[in-house]
């Protein structure tokens, strides 16, 4: 009987996950989960004609919000289709070919992560809108067109894709590529029949995060949609901020939400099957030794030229020529405000990324063994800012102000990089040290700090770089939460753009120039590595 | 003495499936004393290991040591070591932190600790590697240094899952010799798993067939 009742009883393992896992998903449930529903009760409450739970169907029967609906899905899509057909060419000849500036070009391919939004906005504003590096050139000024979106999607996008191409194709067996080419497969053949389906998950997954970002993102629709390519996000946001039509805003954000939460979980599913030992037969990379492969680096450099390092050069340039003008507008660094607001976004994102660091690590040691919770992780990345921001106002009207709830909101954001990055590396992690450290004498939380912990800190830093990043350039909540004396950089940013006139754009360049440096310069500590223990990560 | 009573252990492959691995084993092990267990893959030899080592618990049975029952004993505390098949040395450690792991686990100071791990690699012929990082050596060394750091803590068991497998052939001939010479200065309670018949016989002097969940004496 003993034995018995011992055996139905969970094992521990299962009760400290159980515990681990109570944490984060008290703050979700609090700090999401319930602000979203709150949303949704508005939205079913103040349902125009047709109150009720049919109220929900309206964005998909308003022509006006049915049209922002699919101009998302169609603007995510062909991002999707753009970036793999982009980056997978680029992808190879990184995995394959041996060329000077490679390591260069892979590491420069994490620089769109570490972007804020509104920079990358600003980038491409420089680039291709009014008085911009194009129109300077005798090129049109295509402001007002759909390329503008297309293509800042293209520079935060383009990335994923390339990095989860390289990762995967250096992962693919050298034995069976040869083995498929001794049994009479031409180059072109092997790639399709060896190296595509092996690399087909990682590239799946890869697509269903830029799916996300394109669906859901929220400072690149703004500044580069404009009116006539809103997407539902910026719609949403509209709704809410300006036409106060909160039902309206929360059926359409209902919609989203089933959508977006439909992609990611088809991406937890893939990230878990991706998790593989690293293989020992990898293919060697080769000199380019012609006139093709030569021809693809040189390809692999224009495109990324093109899509990854344009923008933020045009930024610098502008700024630059900002600098030389009239006005002294570099003198806008010197100015109170900005001094405040850069004290306000230092001190709100490190303390934002102390939070998002305890719960990253508490879910991804929750979430091991468990796809929903894994899914669960991601919650933050599937719901907008905009409507957890207003959620949370509608929710907890006494917290309007609080500095607490804007930190907390930050802490939100950024977590699930640091839960993404652990839930990798512990995928990877072999449970062999584990068990040997405890057949050595080390007890479950010894083994935690001696073994577990010391292994993953590349992974916790690089999330942890990723969410300080990602905090440092978030703006979408502040707008909603902040008071006017908790301006960050990234608002005055976009309250610069806001105002008319040649000599606020160029401050908002400035102060833009100053945001970009932040974030690489948070980035660049945070994930800096000693040599050696880089060689062996 | 190491004692196993009726130890049996199933094994789910799917929710709702249930495999019988091992079925009622009973086996002692002297001290001193190596017995090797031999057996087709799958049949589970090495988890019988992990239920000796306190990794896995038994569905029925006891495990008992020197008389007292350790089946419910955590790893950490049954001082018993055991030798992966890929070593599982830690990779962000030192050759010589990894063989002194288990002594300042055991409440040693890290200096003495490390003085004693410099003294074991000597008796392996491994101390120029002490500061180096483990993926900086060959296979055999990597193997040596992990019974340098399970031997360190003098354990009362020894548990090996096919040590030599990752290694070749010409290596593993040589390590047997100096593994049993080892082993023998510590005078444990020894279990090797393999499924190489003669480098059982060559280890042990009592062998033992696992198959279909139960254990037959062979030599």
């Amino acid at each position: 009987m003993l034995r018995a009742a011992l055996h139905t009883r969970p094992a521990p393992g299962a009760v400290i996950r159980g515990l681990l896992a109570a944490v984060p998903l008290a703050f979700l449930l609090v700090l999401l989960i319930a602000p979203a529903l709150r949303l949704l009760l508005e939205a079913r409450a103040t349902g125009t004609d047709a109150p009720g739970w049919s109220a929900l169907w309206l964005p998909w029967q308003d022509p006006y919000l049915r049209h922002r609906l699919l101009w998302s899905l169609a603007q995510a899509a062909i991002s999707c289709a753009a970036s793999l057909a982009l980056g997978l060419p680029l992808a190879w000849v990184l995995a394959r070919l041996e060329f000077p500036g490679r390591a260069f070009l892979l590491r420069s391919l994490m620089l769109p992560f570490v972007v804020p939004t509104l920079v990358a906005a600003l980038g491409v504003l420089a680039l291709m809108g009014p008085g911009g590096l194009l129109a300077r050139l005798g090129g049109p000024d295509l402001q007002g067109s759909p390329w503008l979106l297309l293509y800042g999607n293209l520079f935060f996008n383009l990335c994923v894709v390339v990095r989860a191409g390289a990762e995967s194709l250096a992962q693919v067996s050298a034995a069976r590529l040869g083995a498929a080419r001794t049994l009479g497969a031409s180059p072109w053949r092997a790639f399709w029949r060896v190296e595509w389906p092996a690399i087909t998950p990682a590239l799946m997954s890869a697509l269903c995060l830029v799916f996300l970002y394109c669906f859901s993102g929220f400072g690149l629709a703004l500044v580069l949609g404009g009116q006539a390519y809103a997407t539902a996000e910026v719609e949403i946001y509209t709704l809410v901020a300006h036409e106060l039509q909160l039902g309206q805003a929360g059926a359409l954000a209902v919609s989203m939400m089933t959508l977006t939460g439909l992609v990611a979980m088809a991406y937890a599913a893939l990230e878990r099957r991706l998790a593989t030992p690293a293989r020992a037969d990898r293919v060697l990379r080769r000199v380019p030794d012609g006139l093709w492969p030569w021809a693809g680096v040189l390809a692999a450099v224009a495109v990324w030229g093109l899509f990854c390092a344009l923008p933020l050069l045009a930024i610098v340039w502008r700024a630059g020529l900002a600098g030389t003008g009239a006005g002294d507008v570099w003198a806008v660094l010197r100015e109170e405000d900005t001094l405040q607001a850069l004290w306000n976004t230092v001190r709100f994102s490190a303390l934002a990324l102390v939070l998002a660091t305890v719960l990253g690590l508490l879910h991804a040691f929750a979430a091991r063994r468990s796809l929903l919770l894994r899914a669960l992780a991601y919650l933050p990345f599937v719901v907008s800012p905009v409507l957890v921001a207003f959620g949370l106002l509608l929710l907890y009207p006494g917290w309007t102000g609080s500095f607490w709830l804007l930190v907390v909101a930050y802490a939100l954001l950024a977590y699930p990089f640091v839960a993404k990055s652990l839930a990798a590396a512990l995928d990877s992690l072999s449970p062999r040290y584990g068990e040997a450290a405890r057949t050595l004498g080390a007890s479950p939380w010894r083994v935690f700090r001696r073994i577990t912990l010391p292994l993953l800190a590349t992974a916790l830093r690089r999330g942890m770089a990723f969410a300080a990043a990602a905090a440092i350039g978030e703006f979408a909540v502040t707008l909603f939460l902040s008071r006017p004396e908790w301006a960050t950089l990234s608002t005055l940013v976009y309250q610069r753009l806001g105002r008319p006139g040649a000599a606020n754009l160029d401050a908002a360049l400035v102060l833009a120039c100053l945001l970009m440096a932040l974030a690489f310069a948070a980035f660049v500590v945070i994930e800096w590595q000693a040599p050696e223990e880089a060689a062996h990560a | 003495m190491l004692e196993l009573e009726s130890v049996a252990k199933a094994w789910h492959p799917r929710r709702g499936e249930r495999r019988e691995l091992l079925q009622g084993i009973s086996l002692s092990v002297a001290p001193g004393e190596t017995v090797a267990i031999l057996g087709p893959s799958g049949s589970g030899k090495s988890t019988l290991l992990r239920l000796i080592a306190g990794l896995e618990t038994p569905d029925a049975g006891r495990i008992l040591f020197a008389g007292q029952d350790i089946t419910g004993v955590p790893p950490e505390r049954r001082q018993c070591a055991l030798l992966f098949q890929d070593f599982a040395l830690f990779p962000h450690l030192t050759v010589q932190d990894n063989v002194a792991f288990g002594l300042v686990e055991q409440g040693l100071a890290r200096a003495q600790a490390r003085a004693q791990a410099r003294d074991m690699l000597g008796r392996f012929g491994l101390e120029r590697f002490a500061l180096g990082r483990v993926w900086q050596m060959s296979g055999g060394e990597q193997q040596r240094v992990a019974l340098a750091r399970a031997l360190i803590t003098r354990p009362r068991i020894l548990l090996l899952d096919e040590p030599f497998s990752a290694l070749d052939t010409a290596l593993r001939m040589q390590l047997r010799e100096e593994f049993r010479n080892h082993i023998a200065a510590f005078h444990m309670a020894t279990v090797w798993v393999t499924h190489d018949a003669p480098e059982a016989r060559a280890m042990a002097g009592r062998g033992m067939l696992l198959e279909q969940g139960t254990l037959q004496p062979q030599w």
